[in-house]
């Protein structure tokens, strides 16, 4: 089994006295594409929000590519990428403005050159000197991609990547994840409430409810277990409380 | 080639951010030609006077009477400036205050700050970067007055600045400078720790408003248009105990009032008897009030909380 690129140990936050996230314990081998399910509220972009050193936990910790969130956050922002669940930019500049400006912030040595790279690896050269305020979300996810991809992280935390995307899009941002996946060897973290995207994307899922993980354990065990990857549906559902299940509904 | 500091990159990439803006573009625009207007009334006055003084002299003169000084030769050079601390108070303060703000929200605006937060950076390069950024703006709008009106006095004829006129020329365009600079810290705190746009913009240019029509009307008796003639806001104040206490208290807050005790004494046109009611003298009101922005702006900047991608987010 490969050594976890992402450990987390009690990881918790709290809001104004409410605990969001509550001791979530849990390991991330190098090379999967993790799929983090759970409704609305549930305690995901938190997750992540710490995970990116973007915000501090009230307890526990998390270890990234080895490194401790809160006490190597320099450290850990070199080996990871961010893509936020809606992608935004300077809509003023062009994609390759934006990108650009990001590589250097990254401390690429030769940022002109990597730009050139991505924008190719991820087809979208022809977005480079478009400016991003008249992009559709999903030439916005592209470049949103491209920004998290310049400094090659091995670990890439994606939030709810496909929302509000067309089928089209979601097709061809699923393409690429596994593109990363599989020819650069990152490990994807994937927020998502799309149980379809887990099943098509992911080898591994856990389920967040309430801050709380209510299950964890690689795609191929959860077929094993219930047949196919539609059953994921049914996993799901009988592991969300009903009262979660009205409320996401609503 | 990435030779720059993160700082200096997020300075430099803001600044040119900034300028794109029209807004900030206009204001600094009207700025530079009200200096530049400024510079041509102070000149067309005094060389006005001097004209039908020469007519007069050369009247009383043929008509074998005698001939009173010139009035022109009795009054500084520096005074032609006179106009341009009005424009710095009015104008300049509200493009510094826009400046210093749109350097904040164009990134909340934007939605990127959590695309920066999670860059290898230490946790103060984004406030040292924008607070370069707003160095280099300030420093550029102080130049852009300096340069005018040092170009007047080279060119227009018969004026001649000693050089302890000079300095006292560039300890007000120092002190124009660091009223400015105050403006902008305004700005780019509420830009700062406001969570809406336009609650961000409000706060500041209220509290320009107070400083530069209120404040003064509390230490002076001035009425608000005396603010926008810097001769008549230097008049005394009444003789009662309202008007002492109140010179006394809000005297060193009402950095306008300051400003412009500051700019009359550096440009000679204090007039006789009168002097600042405020306990501290102007400049000391002024960098003490710089130096609490300063304060005050770096730990909202640093303060500012990354993972939220925009306003009311």
């Amino acid at each position: 089994m490969p050594a976890p690129i992402l450990s987390l140990d009690r990881l918790t936050q709290a809001f104004d006295g409410v605990t969001a996230l509550d001791a979530l314990t849990m390991n991330i081998a190098q090379g999967e594409v993790f799929g983090f399910l759970g409704h609305n509220g549930a305690g995901k972009t938190t997750t992540v929000q710490m995970l990116t050193t973007l915000a501090r936990p009230v307890s526990g910790t998390a270890r990234v590519a080895g490194h401790d969130i809160c006490t190597a956050p320099l450290a850990v922002r070199r080996s990871i990428g961010y893509v936020p669940e809606n992608v935004r930019l300077y809509d003023s500049l062009t994609a390759r403005e934006n990108l650009m400006f990001f590589a250097r912030l990254s401390g690429i040595t030769a940022p002109e050159r990597r730009v050139n790279e991505v924008l190719d690896l991820l087809h979208c050269t022809y977005l480079a000197d478009m400016r991003v305020g008249g992009f559709s979300k999903g030439m916005r996810q592209r470049v949103g991609l491209a920004q998290a991809i310049l400094h090659q992280p091995a670990l890439l935390f994606l939030d709810e990547p496909t929302s509000g995307l067309d089928p089209m899009g979601v097709k061809v941002l699923r393409d690429l994840i596994l593109q990363l996946n599989h020819e650069f060897g990152m490990t994807i973290f994937m927020n998502t409430h799309l149980i379809s995207e887990i099943a098509k994307t992911c080898t591994s899922i856990g389920v967040l409810s309430h801050g709380k993980l209510i299950y964890h354990d690689r795609i191929g065990a959860v077929t094993a277990r219930y047949g196919d990857d539609a059953a994921l549906e049914e996993l799901y559902l009988s592991l969300i409380p009903v009262g979660d299940l009205a409320g996401a509904a609503g | 080639m990435n030779a720059l500091s993160p700082a200096l990159l997020i300075a430099g990439h803001s600044i040119r951010l900034v300028l794109r803006e029209h807004i900030v573009a206009l204001l600094a625009v009207m700025f530079g030609m009200l200096v530049l207007i400024s510079a041509w009334l102070g000149w067309q006055a005094t060389f006005t006077v001097n004209r039908i003084y020469l007519d007069a002299a050369a009247f009383l003169q043929a008509t074998g009477k005698p001939v009173p000084t010139n009035p022109v030769l009795d009054i500084s050079p520096l005074s032609l400036m006179r106009n341009m601390s009005v424009y710095v108070s009015l104008i300049g303060a509200l493009a510094a205050i826009v400046i210093g703000n749109r350097l904040i929200t164009l990134d909340r605006k934007a939605g990127v700050l959590p695309l920066i937060g999670v860059r290898p950076l230490d946790s103060t390069a984004y406030a040292r970067g924008k607070m370069t950024a707003l160095a280099v703006l300030i420093l550029a709008l102080g130049t852009v007055a300096a340069v005018v009106s040092v170009l007047v006095y080279t060119v227009l004829p018969a004026i001649s600045v000693t050089a302890s006129q000079w300095l006292q020329l560039a300890g007000f365009f120092g002190l124009s400078t660091l009223y400015l600079a105050i403006h902008g810290l305004i700005g780019m705190t509420a830009g700062a720790m406001a969570r809406s746009e336009s609650v961000g913009v409000l706060v500041p240019v209220s509290l320009w408003l107070a400083l530069t029509f209120i404040l003064p009307q509390l230490t002076g008796n001035l009425n608000p248009t005396a603010a926008i003639n810097p001769i008549a806001a230097l008049a005394a104040p009444p003789d009662t105990a309202f008007f002492r206490a109140m010179g006394q208290i809000l005297g060193s807050v009402s950095l306008a009032d300051a400003y412009k005790f500051g700019s009359a004494n550096l440009l000679d046109l204090t007039p006789a008897g009168i002097a600042s009611p405020a306990l501290l003298p102007p400049l000391g009101v002024l960098v003490l009030a710089a130096m609490v922005l300063l304060g005050v702006t770096w730990r909202a900047l640093t303060a500012m909380n990354m993972a939220q991608g925009e306003f009311d987010a």
